[in-house]
């Protein structure tokens, strides 16, 4: 069963269009990492599956709900209000600069969403928080405020958040690039436990060997398409512009 | 001696009203100045304008003649006799000080508030949209709150400057302190009166320094 399905995905930003055609398929517990050059569309795409930018044509379908479609007669249509609710409380999102909500205590930041959007009461809201808490190794942050906190605390508070709703599919758009090299590997090891226990996760990312070692598929994106896609791109590319770039690493 | 008790006293019944147009303008403005800032930042071209004017007018032309324009306008533009009207116990001249110096005060609100908002990183809409908070619950708790951090040294001296701007309402004849020491001041032939009242005022905004940097404070727990 898939999860995410993207299909003949094109945005334009103006006249230029950063996406040309993408069909993308994720699997129930399937970890896809995407890579390749700044600018080839991966952050876009992400962008696009997660709703934060509309896509001009193609169609999307995330957890069995269809988020947007383009009819035969080329109107691409995005879902209404109701609907367009209940598919984001099925996945999440990781930021690459957490984008953690100043203001509010780590508690906070993981269950304003539970309380305000999804209606659970203090007390179910305070039981989830601590639980992601004590499996992130965060426990003793609740009351703490995301400045008090490091880069890679405040990444693992993000991802607690983003755990919160218990999604369908979790995405990360270069969750290590704020990151030093030793935060870089607390936070990989996160989702490489996040990867055993089966989360479907897709993971935009510049981490090499993290990607090949954690992801089932791997996908290499370039000028707005997909050049290549495989079990093991990185150790056995066959196209010459994935062999060029991983030269780099 | 008693000159100084009766001005001192005399000053304190003018402070009344000097109070009434501060809290009253804070009230009223503030709301309005959000509001204004919302307009402002519209993405209806034609509302976004119409508020661009608005601030513009309100910041372009002097306060004292807004007032005057509130207290008479409706009489000379449209003939319409507000003057002897009462609104519960506030004569006329008072509502109409009250109206004006909202409406002048919401235009410098609106683009504190303008500036404030748009200093709001946007990952924290991002972040918000994407745990699936409404419009409305992304701007009071999320984005809202951060901003009144942001704002308030910028809302301090607008409030500080409003202080001293009640003592425009004299154009229209409201006992307000300024309007007081004034006539304590032909009164006595001494400028006592004028003293005391700038002590008052000074005082006031001691007051007011105090409590916003006790609020500043209050919000320096994150950055």
């Amino acid at each position: 069963m898939s999860v995410l399905e993207m299909t003949k995905i094109h945005k334009s930003f103006g006249s230029l269009e950063v996406l040309k055609g993408i069909d993308l398929e994720v699997k129930k517990g399937e970890v896809v990492g995407i890579i390749g050059p700044s600018g080839g569309g991966k952050s876009t795409l992400l962008r696009c599956a997660t709703t934060l930018e509309q896509i001009t044509s193609g169609k999307i379908v995330i957890a069995g709900e269809t988020l947007v479609s383009t009819s035969h007669s080329g109107l691409t249509q995005y879902t209404d209000k109701k609907t367009l609710k209940e598919i984001r409380g099925k996945f999440g999102l990781v930021f690459q600069n957490f984008n953690l909500f100043p203001h509010f205590s780590v508690r906070r930041n993981i269950t304003e969403s539970l309380i305000h959007v999804h209606k659970k009461s203090r007390e179910e809201a305070d039981e989830i928080c601590n639980e992601l808490l004590k499996k992130l190794g965060m426990a003793d942050k609740a009351n703490a405020y995301p400045c008090n906190l490091s880069g890679g605390q405040q990444q693992r508070v993000s991802i607690a958040r983003a755990l919160a709703v218990n999604p369908e599919i979790l995405f990360f758009d270069e969750p290590t690039s704020a990151l030093d090299p030793e935060l870089t590997s607390g936070i990989l090891k996160v989702i490489r436990e996040l990867a055993e226990e089966k989360m479907t996760m897709v993971i935009v990312t510049h981490e090499m060997a993290f990607a090949r070692d954690v992801a089932d598929k791997l996908v290499f994106m370039d000028g707005g398409v997909i050049v290549e896609q495989g079990p093991d791109i990185i150790s056995n590319p066959r196209q010459a512009r994935t062999k060029e770039f991983l030269a780099g690493y | 001696m008693a000159d100084l008790y009766s001005t001192f006293t005399q000053l304190a019944g003018g402070l009344r009203f000097t109070l009434g147009i501060f809290f009253l303008t804070l009230l009223f403005s503030i709301p309005l100045g959000l509001l204004v800032a919302r307009g402002r930042m519209s993405k209806n071209i034609i509302v976004a304008g119409l508020v661009r004017i608005y601030i513009s007018v309100m910041r372009g032309t002097p306060l004292m003649l807004q007032l005057l324009l509130v207290y008479f306008g409706p009489y000379y533009i449209f003939g319409v006799r507000l003057a002897d009207l009462d609104v519960g116990p506030f004569k006329y001249r008072f509502v109409a000080t009250i109206i004006g110096f909202s409406l002048n005060y919401a235009a410098y609100f609106a683009e504190i508030f303008r500036a404030g908002i748009q200093s709001m990183p946007v990952g924290q809409y991002e972040a918000a949209q994407i745990l699936g908070f409404s419009k409305a619950q992304t701007f009071f708790r999320i984005i809202l709150p951060q901003v009144v951090k942001r704002v308030l040294p910028a809302v301090t001296n607008e409030v500080i400057t409003l202080v001293k701007d009640t003592s425009l309402a004299q154009v229209l004849a409201v006992t307000e302190m300024f309007t007081t020491a004034k006539n304590l001041a032909s009164a006595q032939v001494s400028v006592m009166p004028f003293i005391v009242a700038g002590v008052f005022y000074y005082v006031m905004n001691g007051i007011i320094e105090i409590i916003m940097n006790r609020a500043e404070k209050k919000m320096g727990y994150y950055q």
